[in-house]
C-alpha cells in the first residue's frame, strides 16, 4: 500500500502516535510503501508534484489548516491519492489550534499592529512564509475527506484498526474509525446520576478512584464523546475532554453537553428560591468554549462566532 | 437602523404559554407580529440545538416561553430550561453573540398582555442590538 503522511498546523503528536503501534510496527512496515511523509523520510513537494494522479493509495492528513500553504498541500495530497483521511483531532474537528478562531486577528495581537509575514533578511519575497488563513479550518472545509481517525492523538487500537482494514480495501466512504456509541459505554467508572452542587476543574479535586467523573463535578465529555479509546483518561482519573469528537446522535458537543450540565445541576430543593444557587454553580463552568469545544471549535462553534464578526464588520 | 423588523422564533410550551398567546389574540390585544411561533410540549423540550439552529437560519432572536415557576405541567421542565438558557447565553456570549438575543419568559394561560408586553418589549430590544445577521438575512 503506497501511504503518505503529512502534517500541516499540528503539533507534531500524531506522527508520533504511529509509535504507540509497538511490535505491531514490525508486521506493518513491509506492507506500506512509504511515498511521502516529512517527519520520517526525505522527499520535498516537488516529488510529490511529479506523483500521477492516485499515485497514492492513502494520504493521511493531520493537523488544521492555517495557512495557504497548508490549503495547497491539501489539494495536492487529495488529487493524487485514491483516499484522503484526516488523522487526528485537529484534521477532523479543528482540534485546540482552532481555538485561534476566536481571536480577531491573532498573529496582530501577537505581533503588533502591521504584522504581515516577511521572508528572513537578504532573501527573496516569494521565500517568506505562508500567509495565516483568516481562520484555522478542519480538513473537510477545504478538500472532499473519506474518512477520519479521530483522537488526540489517535489511540493505538484505533490506528490499527484503520491499518488492518486499509490493507484489505475495506475502507467505507465516510467512515470514522471510533465507535458510534458514548465513551461512557466503555468507561469502568460507576454512575449514580447524582445531582450535581458543584462543578470543579480537574485541578480542584481529587477524583474518587471508583465513581463517575461528571458525578464527582468534573465537566467530563464522556457522555457526548465517540468511544474508541477504552476511557484512558477517565482511568486514569482525568475528565474526557471530547478529543475523538461527538456522537452521530450529539451533534454539536457544546450544546449536547451543555443540556447534560443544565439537567445535572441543581441546588437543593428545586424552585425561584434556587434560581440564584443554581446561577453559581453554573458559574462554575469556567471558559466555557475552550472546555466544551476543546477540539470541535472550528467545525461546530465556527458558523456562530462567524456570524458574530460578520456583524461587527457591518456595524463598523 | 430604519425599518429594521426583527425575525423571532418563538418556542412557547403548549399548557402556559402558547395559551397566553392564544388570550392575547382572543382578546384582540395588539403586539408586534414579528414571531414565527412554535408549539412544544414544555419549555424544558426546547434543545439549545434549536435555538442556535434557528439563529443560523435567520432568526435575531428566539423566545423560549414556558409557565411559571411552580406551574410546569411536567413540574420541572421550566427549571431545567432556565439552567440551559443560562449555559446557553454564556457560550453566546463568548462567541460574540449578545446572550439578550435568547430570552426566556413566564407566560401563564391567562396572562395575555403579559404575553404582549413580552413580545413587544423583545422587539425593542432586538431593534436596539440590530440585525443579527449583518445583511439582513442568512446567506
Ligand atoms: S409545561 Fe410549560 S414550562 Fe413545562
Amino acid at each position: 500500500m503506497k501511504l503518505a503522511v503529512y502534517w500541516t498546523g499540528s503539533c507534531g503528536g500524531c506522527d508520533v502516535a504511529f509509535l504507540e503501534l509497538g511490535p505491531a510496527l514490525l508486521d506493518l512496515l513491509p506492507k506500506l510503501e512509504i511515498v511521502f511523509w516529512p517527519a520520517l523520510v526525505d522527499a520535498k513537494r516537488a516529488d510529490l508534484e511529479k506523483l500521477p494522479k492516485h499515485g497514492i493509495d492513502v494520504a493521511l492528513v493531520n493537523g488544521v489548516l492555517r495557512t495557504t500553504e497548508n490549503v495547497e498541500m491539501a489539494e495536492l495530497l487529495r488529487e493524487k491519492s485514491r483516499w484522503l483521511g484526516a488523522f487526528g483531532a485537529c484534521a477532523h474537528l479543528g482540534g485546540v489550534p482552532a481555538l485561534a478562531n476566536p481571536g480577531e486577528g491573532i498573529a496582530e495581537v501577537v505581533f503588533g499592529p502591521g504584522f504581515r509575514p516577511a521572508p528572513p533578511l537578504g532573501e527573496a519575497p516569494e521565500d517568506a512564509p505562508p500567509e495565516l488563513l483568516p481562520e484555522a479550518l478542519p480538513l473537510e472545509e477545504v478538500v472532499p475527506v473519506d474518512f477520519v481517525v479521530p483522537g488526540c492523538p489517535p489511540p493505538a487500537g484505533l490506528i490499527a484498526r484503520f491499518f488492518a482494514v486499509a490493507l484489505a480495501e475495506e475502507i467505507q466512504p465516510g467512515q470514522v474509525f471510533a465507535a458510534e456509541k458514548a465513551l461512557c459505554e466503555e468507561c469502568p467508572r460507576t454512575r449514580e446520576e447524582r445531582r450535581l452542587a458543584r462543578l470543579v476543574r480537574p485541578h480542584e479535586a481529587l477524583a474518587d478512584p471508583t465513581k463517575c467523573l461528571l458525578d464527582q463535578g468534573m465537566v467530563c465529555l464522556g457522555p457526548v464523546t465517540r468511544g474508541g479509546c477504552a476511557a484512558a483518561c477517565p482511568k486514569a482519573g482525568m475528565p474526557c475532554t471530547g478529543c475523538l469528537g461527538p456522537t452521530p446522535k450529539a451533534g454539536d458537543p457544546a450544546l449536547a453537553m451543555l443540556s447534560a450540565l443544565a439537567s445535572l445541576v441543581r441546588a437543593g430543593e428545586e424552585g425561584e428560591p434556587a434560581f440564584p444557587e443554581e446561577d453559581r454553580i453554573l458559574e462554575g463552568l469556567v471558559d466555557p468554549l475552550g472546555t466544551l469545544y476543546k477540539y470541535a471549535f472550528a467545525k461546530y462553534g465556527r458558523p456562530l462566532r462567524r456570524l458574530a464578526r460578520r456583524r461587527q464588520e457591518v456595524r463598523a | 437602523m430604519s425599518g429594521f423588523e426583527p425575525r423571532i422564533v418563538a418556542f412557547l410550551c403548549r399548557w402556559c404559554a402558547s395559551a397566553g398567546a392564544d388570550l392575547a389574540g382572543t382578546n384582540r390585544l395588539a403586539y408586534p407580529p414579528n414571531a414565527i411561533p412554535i408549539r412544544v410540549n414544555c419549555s424544558g423540550r426546547v434543545e439549545p440545538q434549536w435555538v442556535v439552529e434557528a439563529l443560523k437560519a435567520g432568526a435575531d432572536g428566539v423566545l423560549i416561553g414556558g409557565c411559571h415557576p411552580g406551574d410546569c405541567h411536567y413540574v420541572a421542565g421550566n427549571y431545567k430550561a432556565r439552567r440551559r438558557v443560562y449555559l446557553l447565553r454564556k457560550v453566546l456570549a463568548e462567541l460574540g453573540i449578545e446572550p439578550e438575543r435568547v430570552r426566556l419568559e413566564w407566560v401563564s394561560a391567562t396572562e395575555g398582555a403579559r404575553f404582549a408586553q413580552v413580545m413587544s418589549d423583545f422587539v425593542a430590544e432586538l431593534k436596539r442590538l440590530g440585525p443579527l445577521h449583518g445583511n439582513g438575512g442568512p446567506k
